[in-house]
């Protein structure tokens, strides 16, 4: 919608200032698929708490299991990406289509640690034998950690495809919706992850 | 929201600080095994704010007027509310 906008009226920020401020960054039909992730998200952070009511014991046990520095390390990689995407927003911004496109490298990078450290921790339970049956905490912790995975993958395969197009030269301080769209959605995933991180791993 | 740097740092620089102060804040609460149910909300807090930055602040939405500028707010009260109501009613 916002493209829509757009083509009508490309200065749209500098004819109407106002106009500019009343819509989100990127694509407007990136914040209606992002409104519903997060949706989806808040229905399972509900069923994980409420079903902890009757398991408290049971999830206050098994967390104890859980490695809490691997998930600092992810915290820490995942609020960092997502810093790096706010330096490639305004890089682009600048003009500097360059340094956009490093940023975004550097982001994917720190993704990466994310993927990488996860899948030592996915690696680490499945050679004990935990799965999805094992019991309602792990269910819960697999179901919501692979969720979230999934889209730390869909983030990265969006930002390569930003950083691509920002190194051929596809954006400009003119029009860089596309990587402001692909920016939104790494701070959602970022974002999903600071309220998982305290709920599976600290809060008991 | 002013974007203009404070201290010779970019706003969105300051912001980064604070969520990794407070990511440690976390995890610290977290290696001591703490429990406790004011320990729960405070550590449920921190995740608010840092989440509510994240939504200023990263995604932009803080500059914003009118509707769009709070649906991360919005969505951080219900699942927080929701957490908090559990936490609350387990002990």
């Amino acid at each position: 919608m916002t493209q829509a906008v757009d083509a009508l009226d490309p200065d749209r920020a500098t004819l109407d200032p106002d106009q500019s401020n009343r819509y989100p960054p990127g694509d407007l039909a990136i914040w209606i698929f992002i409104l519903a992730e997060l949706a989806v998200f808040a229905v399972f952070f509900g069923a994980y708490a409420f079903t902890r009511m009757d398991n408290v014991a049971l999830f206050n046990e098994f967390q104890l299991h859980l490695d809490r520095e691997a998930a600092l390390i992810n915290t820490l990689a995942l609020i960092t990406s997502s810093y790096f995407v706010v330096r490639a927003v305004s890089a682009i911004k600048e003009n500097h289509a360059e340094y956009c496109f490093r940023w975004l490298v550097a982001a994917m990078g720190m993704g990466g640690i994310f993927l990488i450290v996860k899948m030592g921790e996915y690696s680490h339970h499945f050679e004990q034998g935990i799965n999805l049956s094992t019991n309602t905490f792990y269910m819960f912790y697999l179901s919501l950690t692979v969720f979230h995975f999934m889209h730390v993958i869909m983030g990265m395969v969006i930002l390569a495809a930003v950083a691509i197009k920002a190194k051929k030269g596809g954006y400009t301080a003119q029009e860089h919706t596309g990587v402001e769209t692909g920016a939104s959605y790494w701070h959602m995933v970022d974002l999903v992850w600071l309220i998982l991180f305290p709920l599976v791993y600290v809060m008991r | 929201m002013s974007n203009k740097p404070f201290l010779g740092m970019l706003p969105s620089t300051w912001v980064f600080g604070i969520l990794v102060v407070l990511t440690f804040v976390t995890f610290f609460l977290g290696e001591k095994g703490i429990g406790g149910l004011e320990v729960a909300l405070f550590v449920l807090g921190i995740a608010m704010i840092k989440g509510h930055l994240v939504g200023a602040y990263f995604m932009g939405l803080g500059k914003l007027r009118g509707l769009w500028r709070w649906p991360v707010s919005v969505w951080l009260i219900i699942p927080g509310s929701l957490i908090a109501t559990a936490f609350i009613l387990s002990y």
